[in-house]
């Protein structure tokens, strides 16, 4: 049906599009739906350039980092596993992680953490924030940060997409933009792995589906003449992507890989995830968070940490394998992070309980310095002796590995709010 | 931007010997917004057209679009009164008490989208808005809630949702009265506002620290402290000060004894057992907050806060913003008018209605959102009408009430009338738990627009054609153009531009085998965009 409406409106759109213009210059229809976004040599170089992305490895529940990163062999409180010598000089980690260990040099670690909160629903928080709500101010976290930062106008993919299948501890650690408001939300992946709302209904044709988008863009096209508002905006500017992410449904199937590729990242739930995550930002996705509980061992905390712990291995090694071959290392940061660790002491039920005194995190890629360790624990892992790092130095330090300046503002009303608390500082020897 | 202080004492000039006090609020309204938009020699949008009026009116006062009854009867009557008899029809009517209720319960609990303390505390406020109680009357009710009574139960909400956090619980309570946030000097004297202190937050709090959770019941302890230590020097206890200055002799400032420990565990004990709460103190520092902040010298804060707060829910933005940061160093645009204002709220017992109908029956708020040059006016000068979001209960329900056959409306006597409104309103409430509430600065998420172009819900709710819709009237129209025109009626309270229709026929013609679906679709684009979206 030949609509006059229509006529010169995807020429507007595909020039304010940046990069994606030169998917329409060499002849791609200007909707994206149909669109294989990673196929694309152009698109994918456009990326490469400039946008830094995030991978994080949500261990929700907080895991051990006497069995990770911090082991203790020999110590009262060190447990059963050796510790392993990583192609890192000097640098031991636990023997459960034997593939990690010969990647520290790609990894930097950070042993000094102390976030002084041992409670899941707030540890939660403070951990994906940096920081404490305020009374009245509710803090973005992370992903909608970096999905501000890095994510665009017209983007045709999510800004912040973020996995968290199993039901433990889902409800502490809900994604939020808090006063960055729906439009950096995330986009939740709980049930399966497929978005809601992403594909079209069987009940619409896909020419009515495409069409009535288009009546509905010359319905408001009077409208907004004459008006301005930021919400009105943002209105045009949701409506206008949502073919490009219904578009990016592919993303989210991971049988568009190679048997090989699946295999590689293992049959795991959590695998698998990696590896949309994986395909996620390579298309562009600003942050993916991939969300693995329950490690919360008060009880049995070995044989917990003996089964979880390899999985986190091969996966984590398998991610920074596969974007480092696809060179994309550079540019897309895997952080490894939970709501606290875990107790050096092993209490009567050989488990271990909250601890935020003294614990671990990993970044590797992007700006991060691979092969560095900061911070320092005595020798049982009570305390933090050396290079002790704070929730905010922390989150000030990611930001700047990410090319962000910790110290910008973002504006609530005309009250400046800096990305992290004033006076915190990025480590700079752990920035490349 | 601020307005330069130029403007303010342009408009000041202007003003001497124009506005009086025993003129009515909107020409009080008018006069100064007036004065100060020609100061800064600045054309104002035009008056809206009686179809945009009668819409935003019946938007902003009962929460939903009005009907093509609704808008006909208003747009045709050439009463000089039509207005006038409009908002009072509006302000009378329940929908006056649900929506407003709505407003103010997401104005006291704004982090659970209004939801925080459960359903009770709504039901305590569309009571209150219903009766028509006065905003000090609620205040009290809020502050001093007798749980012994049964229709007082959800005003207790405010308080025992807080009881956790006695810093959230001070704060939230200067917020929400007082129009100012405090928290920022709960750790040290704020570094860019001089008026507070950590004198004012442990003063503050002071008041509310002895209220706590005997077992679920809201209690009261007749003594208490609130102890603060700065960022150097010994720790101090606060004396009870107002945000004023105002402090308040306390022979009760003590910590509690052992003794008296164990005596409120008991208390609480029973309290538990009892369903009970335990006795009120001899001294309630509580109701002395309520007391102070109410007298002669102190309850402007109160007084400025309901104003401002009530002009940014009608014209989009407050005379300060944002609206917990009145003080000396964020000026408000207008602070005659605002002085003005407050003072004629307080001498009316701080009546809602009567300065929500001085608001809308004002020529500044029925201006045009219509601004066609490039340069916008300073918002703060309130020239153009703002857009203003839809909440969510606004949203669902005009769908709902767009999606009905507006014959349904038709000739029903004003109850029957109101209860079928009443219906749709609940009959969207699960919808609209999927909608995110407006704030400040509010953008729209994609998740949003997924919803609506993918979501079966948005289809089974809003979009069916059976019976007593909309869609099931023009399916059996064979005049297509009468078709899309009602349906643009229903959804939009006007015609349809030729452009419009041309497009709309257009597009139900090209799907000949399938009529009903291409209204469906129709219908969908109408309500998807912009103009359905926000009040204008």
């Amino acid at each position: 049906m030949p609509s006059p409406f229509f006529c010169g409106s995807d020429a507007h759109r595909v020039s304010r599009r940046g990069f994606f213009g030169a998917a329409a210059a060499a002849g791609v229809a200007a909707d994206m739906t149909g669109l294989n976004v990673l196929g694309s040599p152009a698109l994918a170089s456009e990326l490469r350039r400039g946008q830094k992305r995030v991978i994080l490895l949500w261990l929700a529940g907080g895991s051990s980092q006497l069995e990770t990163f911090d082991p203790k062999p020999g110590a009262p409180t060190g447990g059963p596993f050796r510790a392993i010598q990583t192609d890192v000089p000097g640098l031991q980690i636990s023997e459960l992680m034997p593939k990690m260990a010969t990647r520290m040099k790609d990894v930097c670690l950070i042993r000094g953490l102390n976030t002084r909160n041992g409670d899941h629903g707030s540890g939660a928080k403070l951990m994906m924030r940096g920081r404490r709500d305020e009374p009245s101010l509710r803090y973005p976290d992370l992903g909608a940060v970096v999905a501000r930062e890095m994510g665009r106008a017209d983007s045709q993919v999510p800004d912040y997409v973020t996995f968290y299948t199993q039901t433990e501890g889902r409800s502490f650690a809900p994604g939020d933009s808090g006063f960055l408001g729906a439009r950096y939300a995330p986009m939740e992946l709980t049930t399966n792995n497929t978005p809601e709302f992403i594909r079209r209904l069987d009940s619409i044709t896909e020419t009515d589906h495409r069409e009535r988008a288009e009546l509905r863009n010359m319905l408001g096209r009077d409208f907004v003449r004459g008006r301005t508002s930021d919400a009105l905006g943002s209105h045009a500017e949701a409506y206008g992507r949502v073919r490009g992410i219904m578009g990016s449904e592919r993303l989210f199937d991971v049988s568009q890989e190679s048997q090989r590729t699946r295999d590689r990242y293992g049959p795991t739930q959590f695998g698998q995830q990696a590896l949309i995550a994986r395909r996620l930002v390579e298309a562009g996705v600003p942050f993916v968070r991939v969300a693995r509980a329950w490690w919360d061992s008060h009880g049995q905390n070995f044989e917990t940490h003996q089964e979880m712990v390899p999985e986190l291995d091969h996966v984590m090694a398998t991610l920074i394998d596969d974007l480092k071959e696809r060179n994309l290392l550079n540019d897309v940061m895997v952080v490894t992070l939970a709501e606290f660790g875990r107790t050096p002491g092993i209490n009567a039920s050989l488990g271990r309980d909250h601890f935020a005194s003294a614990w671990s995190m990993t970044m590797t890629g992007a700006s991060a310095k691979g092969g560095a360790v900061w911070g320092r624990t005595d020798p049982r892992g009570q305390t933090v002796t050396h290079e002790e790092v704070n929730a905010a130095n922390l989150f000030a330090t990611i930001y700047a590995a990410l090319g962000i300046s910790p110290h910008k503002n973002y504006y609530v009303g005309s009250r400046p709010i800096p990305l992290v608390d004033p006076g915190a500082e990025p480590i700079e020897a752990l920035v490349k | 931007m601020l307005l330069r202080p130029a403007y303010a004492l342009a408009a000041l000039a202007a003003l001497s010997g124009s506005a009086r006090a025993d003129d009515p609020l909107h020409t009080l309204i008018d006069q100064h917004v007036g004065a100060a938009i020609k100061s800064a020699g600045v054309t104002p949008a035009p008056q809206a057209d009686d179809a945009t009026l009668v819409r935003r009116l019946t938007l902003d006062l009962v929460g939903r679009i009005p009907t093509t009854t609704e808008v006909d009867a208003y747009v045709k009557s050439d009463d000089a009164n039509k207005r006038a008899t409009l908002v009072d029809r509006l302000i009378a009517s329940p929908g006056f008490a649900r929506h407003q209720a709505a407003q103010f319960e997401v104005m006291l609990n704004p982090d659970g989208g209004g939801r925080r303390g459960g359903a009770a505390l709504g039901e305590y406020l569309r009571g209150a808005m219903t009766a028509g109680k006065s905003w000090d009357r609620v205040y009290r009710e809020l502050m001093l809630p007798d749980e012994s009574d049964a229709t007082m139960k959800g005003a207790a909400d405010f308080l025992k949702a807080r009881l956790a956090d006695p810093d959230k619980l001070t704060n939230d309570v200067s917020v929400s009265f007082f129009g100012v946030n405090v928290s920022c000097a709960q750790c040290h004297d704020h570094p860019l506002v001089k008026d507070w202190t950590q004198d004012h937050f442990y003063g503050m709090k002071a008041f509310l620290v002895r209220t706590y959770d005997a077992g679920g019941m809201l209690a009261e302890r007749g003594f208490g402290l609130a102890k603060h230590k700065a960022n150097k020097g010994p720790e101090k206890v606060a004396p009870m000060m107002f945000l004023t200055g105002t402090k308040l002799d306390d022979p009760t400032a003590r910590e509690m004894t052992k003794e008296e420990q164990k005596k409120e565990k008991e208390l609480v004990e029973a309290s538990k057992k009892e369903k009970k709460a335990p006795p009120p103190p001899a001294f309630s520092a509580r109701a002395r907050l309520v007391e102070v902040s109410l007298k002669d010298g102190n309850a402007d804060f109160f007084a400025r806060s309901i104003v401002n707060r009530m002009w940014h829910r009608f014209l989009g933005s407050g005379f300060v913003n944002p609206l917990d940061q009145m003080h000396s160093e964020n000026p408000p645009s207008h602070p005659e008018l605002l002085a003005a204002l407050a003072k004629d709220t307080a001498a009316h017992g701080y009546d809602l209605k009567r300065l929500v109908s001085g608001i809308v029956m004002s020529q500044t708020y029925s201006r045009s959102s219509h601004y066609p040059t490039e340069a916008t006016p300073d918002r703060r000068l309130f020239a153009v009408a703002a857009l203003k979001p839809f909440t969510p209960l606004q949203l669902s329900t005009s769908l709902k009430i767009a999606a009905a056959d507006p014959a349904q409306f038709e000739g029903k006597k004003a109850a029957e009338f109101e209860k079928l409104v009443e219906q749709m309103e609940g009959g969207g409430r699960g919808f609209a738990s999927l909608i995110a509430q407006p704030t400040d600065n509010f953008q729209v998420g994609v998740g949003e627009a997924l919803l609506f172009s993918n979501g079966d819900r948005v289809t089974r709710e809003f979009l069916t054609d059976g019976g007593n819709t909309v869609l099931g009237r023009v399916k059996a129209m064979t005049d297509k153009k009468a078709a899309v025109a009602l349906l643009v009626r229903t959804a939009y309270g006007r015609a349809p531009t030729d452009a419009e229709s041309t497009a709309l026929v257009a597009y139900v013609e090209g799907r000949a085998d399938r009529p009903a679906e291409a209204y469906r679709q129709v219908l969908w684009a109408l309500v998807t965009a912009p103009e359905f979206r926000f009040v204008y």
